[in-house]
């Protein structure tokens, strides 16, 4: 471990947060976020998901597609990948621990097709990151997406007896508190640079 | 058929428009919206994938065991994103540049998967590339309008071209993450909380 | 060339390397043992483990009503659990009211067996069967509307109550790849044990219908399930109002024979809904019944102003036809069968005429 890689794990919490500054993983987040218990749930899943298939596809994609100069496919293989292991992962999940299912297993399904751990695995790659990195990369951006996620969910219950304007409820409140949250985590740009 | 058609149109792009009434797909395009440039290639690659997905899916839908349609709709899907990929890459090489990762997230576009799942799966050929063509542009007029605005504060220009002068100080935050969740928090509201009620009255 | 192979190559091995594994992984991990169910404190079955308990119990031949095929997306296969370690899902709560959540009411198809457990379902489900059946005749009642008549095979005899249904089994063909079942109402009296009548529209593209309309034929084996249903005449002597048009005369008739066969005399009026002439259909039959029972008028309607000019009878919306002739709801009864559209339209009407909510039964096909 290097200097390198605890800036990649912070950066890629606080300041390249996966979803308050590049956007992935928006649709879960705005839907799932209405409950509290749900929302780290689900963060907590994708924060899993991302640590295994980050490094899992750093050595598919440089053992296998690069060597063959074939790397116009990573999409179709990546995708396959993390669909695979998902299924995998919730198949022995289900079978050796009921309340690690239900807290975790049964939103599995869910983030097959989630864009963040999809995009989390594509920049990977064009950062060119090496793999001790990519691991770090992957986790610290788990980590980041469940931050938000937990942080917009416990906030829209604080708000959630207010009452709004027409037509703010749900969706509109939801991305002015992302909004604001990601202000708040460009702050950090000073300590932790931006990659 | 053809008045089905047409309702279609009205639906998916003003009174069930993807982004602005169900709050889908924001997820990748959102992220290129600070330059109208980007953002318009970004829109014709998804409306491009969205329709003939649908399209591929409803030629095939009898044919797919039902254990395995998620996997074989996300190869259909990973397979038109691969070619709009390619296609940048050699006609438009600076753009490609710049989407960078957020070409191959077409794949993952709660939109693609939603119309090829909710109306590719259970139409014929035609209307599903249809209902794909309208969902994609109803989706793509927002973010184009989003664009606008974003490219016009932030950086004074539109297109590229500069329209405000050299007096006019930039908003970076409107070029920064923040400024795409305010714009589009910003439209919501006025659409849902203003006009989506008077459509419904008529 | 090369760049060919080495793409599909690769496409097709990792492809196949992930189905493998988790093909093994199922293999390995999904062992589980049997499990005992014991439903309603009588009877105990040995089911498979791991599997969803509304597809452990239809191994068992014991079916639950669903019409989504165990998908969760109907909400229909509810099941009361009474000892079961699952917290109730996130795929669940959509479905399931307060008052279903403190009786400990679950959606069949969601929950997985993994241990005994002892279930509650209603005791009409007992009596529930798979039948095997042979297509006896198939008549065109109009240009739309078949009537399929089924033979019980074997030694089995079904044994329902008229208006109850049955869910018809169509397996794989061109129009779907794997096996569907679609509900039905039984248009034949209760009497005859060995054979049923279904009275079945063409739906374009509907997946059941168009198998009926365009590949039955007579001689086939058909299988059903049932039956189902708690559409059947209450035991009242309250007068009683028949409302249904097209297909939806099945469960009627079925109710009107029974009541012939067992002398019931009560006073009943049956309104049925047609646009045009072509519509209507087993007016013969009605004329009969009419005849045999004196209290009983069947009153035809046509919804097409402008069809039929030679037309004697009532015309106009079904409701509008109700509403004339129906002047109190006072010691009345109500069956409906049809659309949810004609049904909401129709309780509306009664409603207003104050017959009570409690009192109006019906069965809405979507």
């Amino acid at each position: 471990m290097n200097i390198s890689s605890i800036a990649i794990l912070f950066g890629s919490i606080i300041t390249g947060n996966i979803l308050l500054s590049y956007y992935l993983g928006m649709c879960s987040f705005l839907s799932i976020s209405r409950e509290l218990k749900s929302a780290i749930g689900l963060g907590v899943a994708v924060t899993f998901v991302m640590a295994i298939t980050t490094p899992l596809n750093w050595i598919v994609y440089n053992i296998i597609l690069v060597p063959l100069n074939i790397t116009y496919l990573r999409f179709i293989v990546f995708i396959m990948v993390i669909a695979g292991i998902v299924q995998i992962l919730e198949m022995i999940i289900e079978r050796f621990s009921q309340t690690l299912y239900y807290s975790l297993g049964i939103f599995l399904p869910l983030i097959t097709v989630n864009c963040a751990i999809l995009g989390v695995n594509l920049f990977m790659i064009i950062r060119q990151y090496s793999f001790i990195n990519s691991i770090f990369y992957g986790i610290g951006s788990g980590i980041g997406w469940l931050l938000a996620i937990t942080l917009l969910a416990a906030i829209k219950q604080k708000i959630s007896k207010n009452i709004l304007p027409k037509g703010v409820e749900g969706a509109a409140i939801s991305l002015i508190i992302s909004g604001i949250m990601a202000i708040a985590f460009m702050g950090f740009s000073g300590i932790i640079p931006i990659n | 058929m053809v008045k089905k058609n047409n309702s279609m149109f009205k639906e998916n792009i003003i009174t069930n428009n993807p982004i602005l009434v169900q709050v889908l797909g924001i997820c990748s395009t959102l992220a290129v919206t600070n330059s109208v440039k980007n953002t318009i290639v970004m829109c014709i690659g998804l409306i491009f994938t969205v329709s003939l997905s649908s399209f591929s899916l409803s030629i095939i839908r009898k044919l797919i065991p039902s254990k395995v349609r998620m996997i074989i709709e996300v190869l259909v899907i990973s397979f038109w994103v691969i070619i709009v990929d390619l296609a940048l890459k050699a006609y438009l090489p600076e753009i490609s540049k710049q989407l960078g990762p957020y070409v191959g997230l077409i794949i993952t576009n709660c939109i693609v998967m939603g119309r090829t799942e909710a109306f590719g799966l259970q139409n014929p050929p035609i209307p599903s590339f249809l209902d794909g063509l309208t969902s994609g542009l109803g989706y793509s007029i927002v973010l184009i309008f989003i664009a606008i605005i974003r490219e016009l504060l932030g950086a004074g220009s539109i297109y590229g071209f500069k329209l405000l002068g050299s007096n006019w100080v930039s908003w970076n935050i409107m070029i920064m993450a923040p400024g795409a969740f305010f714009l589009l928090a910003l439209i919501i509201w006025i659409v849902k909380g203003y006009f989506l009620p008077k459509i419904e009255k008529k | 060339m090369s760049i060919f192979f080495s793409s599909v190559l690769a496409v097709t091995s990792i492809s196949s390397f992930l189905v493998i594994l988790i093909l093994v992984i199922d293999l390995i991990i999904n062992n589980y043992p049997n499990f005992d169910i014991n439903i309603n404190n009588k009877k105990t079955i040995k089911v498979e483990g791991g599997k969803p308990l509304l597809f452990a119990l239809k191994d068992k031949e014991i079916f639950i009503p669903s019409a989504c095929g165990g998908r969760g997306s109907c909400g229909y296969c509810k099941v009361k659990v009474l000892n079961t370690s699952t917290p109730y899902l996130p795929t669940e709560l959509p479905y399931l009211t307060d008052e279903e959540k403190k009786n400990n009411i679950r959606l069949s198809c969601q929950i997985k067996v993994k241990s005994n457990l002892n279930i509650e379902i209603p005791e009409s489900l007992f009596s529930v069967h798979q039948y095997e059946t042979k297509v006896l005749s198939l008549t065109d009642l109009t240009y739309d509307i078949k009537q399929v008549t089924l033979e019980i095979e074997k030694d089995q005899n079904i044994d329902f109550k008229s208006g109850q249904y049955i869910q018809f089994e169509v397996p794989p063909y061109k129009l779907t790849s794997e096996t569907v079942y679609r509900a039905y109402s039984i248009a034949s009296a209760p009497s005859d044990n060995k054979k049923i009548e279904l009275e079945i529209r063409l739906v374009p593209n509907g997946i059941c219908t168009t198998y009926v309309h365009q590949y039955l034929k007579v001689g086939d084996k058909v299988k059903i399930n049932g039956p189902y249903g708690e559409f059947y005449l209450r035991p009242t002597d309250a007068e009683i109002i028949f409302i249904a048009g097209g297909s939806g005369m099945a469960p009627i008739k079925s109710i009107l024979l029974d009541m012939k066969e067992k002398g019931i005399n009560r006073k009943a009026t049956y309104f049925f809904g047609a646009k045009t002439k072509k519509d209507l259909f087993l007016l013969d039959l009605m004329e009969d019944l009419m005849k045999a029972m004196p209290n009983f008028k069947f009153i035809p309607a046509l919804s097409d102003l402008n069809a039929d000019p030679d037309w004697q009878g009532e015309r106009g919306l079904i409701t509008d036809v109700v509403d004339k002739y129906i002047l109190s709801g006072e010691n009345k009864e109500a069956y409906l069968c049809g659309s949810p559209g004609m049904i909401n339209a129709c309780i509306g009407v009664l409603t207003k005429k104050g017959i009570p909510n409690e009192k109006i039964y019906y069965d809405k096909f979507a």
